[in-house]
């Protein structure tokens, strides 16, 4: 009995360590993005092709889920770092109401934008199952790279992905290929 | 079967309450006292902890679901009437061992799922998939879902699913709660206050369901 506690009590510590870190960059094959379709905290509705010509990081979160808001100081330590360089930091609020968005961005001063989606409709077009949840797109708003759970945007893989696709947009138009980031 | 808790209660209704793969938490155990006061017998489950399992969601797909049927075949032997309730992924053993049951040993039992996680794939920008449990002609089941869930959007199309398998399936929304708000590591005033309550819910619940 007493063992298996023991065990138990690995596992348990095993999994609060994985939750605690995303896994890693998953790469894409250059995939179309889906429809982003949104308002931003003054009711003004955004899309993806308000960033064209940028590299996008669109992030989707809530309010309540404690590793989206442990990740949101990187992502604004990341958006003042790249400042005046063509990257777009876009935060999507995942079906919550703007009461609930405005209560949470008067604790956390950002940045960037934020997206409403109250009804959950662009959680849905993007297939997104956990928050945090996010995309990096070229500058051609291609689905580059997918992370799921949280990570410190500004260092590390993060930031280094992030350079790769910037160093793509000073580059002459060519086919794509994913760059792999886990050893095969 | 081990690893289980018995809240016994002269009323007519057995509640038999099967874990997740976190086991269980000291509001769980408070709730099924609290029920077992009210008149409502619990049995309460762990099934991870009864099966030697990680503490994992997916060490849940493992437990023999035969095991599960004949031990809701016993509980139906007693002649209460039988409510199964399941947590996360408990959900998939609890269907499962529903499949295995006669339609009429069916139509007797309700069940109800707090967020219940039914995914083999849930990958961005992937459609989600969900597993085959079988049958669930006859049976009642109910999806208790916090709001605040990445689930919560994705509901419509489990419930779907559920239908699919001929359950009969309802849904109540859990406003300002999170899954699994009873075991937070930072819980809100209004989650501890919940977890406190999570007996008189599951008894709305049972209640205005009508489940009998």
């Amino acid at each position: 009995m007493q063992m298996k506690r023991l065990l138990s009590v690995c596992v348990m510590g095993l999994v609060f360590a994985a939750g605690a870190q995303a896994a890693g960059f998953e790469p894409r094959a250059a995939t179309p993005a889906p429809e982003l379709k949104a308002n931003d905290m003054n009711g003004s509705a955004k899309s993806l092709a308000d960033y064209r010509g940028k590299v996008v990081l669109l992030n989707f979160w809530a309010s309540w889920c404690p590793p989206c808001l442990r990740e949101m100081p990187s992502m604004e330590r990341l958006r003042l770092k790249m400042v005046g360089r063509p990257l777009a930091i876009v935060a999507l609020d995942s079906a919550e109401t703007a009461d609930e968005v405005k209560a949470f961005l008067s604790r956390m001063k950002l940045g960037f934008p934020v997206l409403l989606d109250p009804e959950g409709s662009n959680t849905k077009r993007w297939k997104v199952f956990a928050l945090p949840t996010s995309f990096l797109l070229d500058a051609e708003g291609r689905v580059r790279y997918v992370l799921t759970g949280p990570t410190e945007w500004d260092e590390g893989e993060a930031l280094e992905v992030i350079e790769s696709l910037l160093a793509e947009t000073q580059l002459p138009a060519k086919r794509v290929e994913p760059r792999r980031l886990t050893p095969q | 079967m081990p690893d289980y808790r018995d809240f016994p209660a002269q009323g007519e209704r057995l509640l038999l309450w099967v874990t997740s793969e976190r086991g269980r938490a000291e509001p769980e155990l408070q709730a099924a006292q609290q029920l077992a006061e009210r008149g409502i017998a619990v049995w309460s489950l762990d099934p991870v902890s009864a099966y030697f399992l990680p503490q994992l969601p997916s060490s849940l797909d493992a437990v023999p679901a035969q095991d599960l049927a004949d031990w809701l075949r016993a509980a139906q032997a007693g002649g209460k009437r039988v409510v199964v309730y399941a947590v996360s992924r408990a959900a998939v053993p609890v269907l499962r061992a529903v499949a295995l049951l006669q339609p009429v040993e069916r139509q007797q039992l309700c069940v109800l799922l707090m967020y219940p996680n039914l995914y083999t794939v849930a990958e961005p920008l992937a459609e989600p998939d969900y597993l085959d449990v079988g049958s669930l002609s006859g049976l009642r089941v109910r999806v208790l879902q916090p709001r605040r869930s990445a689930a919560t959007p994705w509901l419509p199309g489990l419930l779907d699913h559920l239908t699919q398998r001929d359950a009969t399936v309802s849904q109540v929304i859990l406003e300002n709660l999170r899954e699994g708000y009873w075991m937070r590591e930072t819980p809100t005033e209004f989650e501890i206050a919940e977890s406190r309550r999570m007996g008189d819910m599951l008894l709305r619940e049972l209640d205005t369901w009508k489940c009998k």
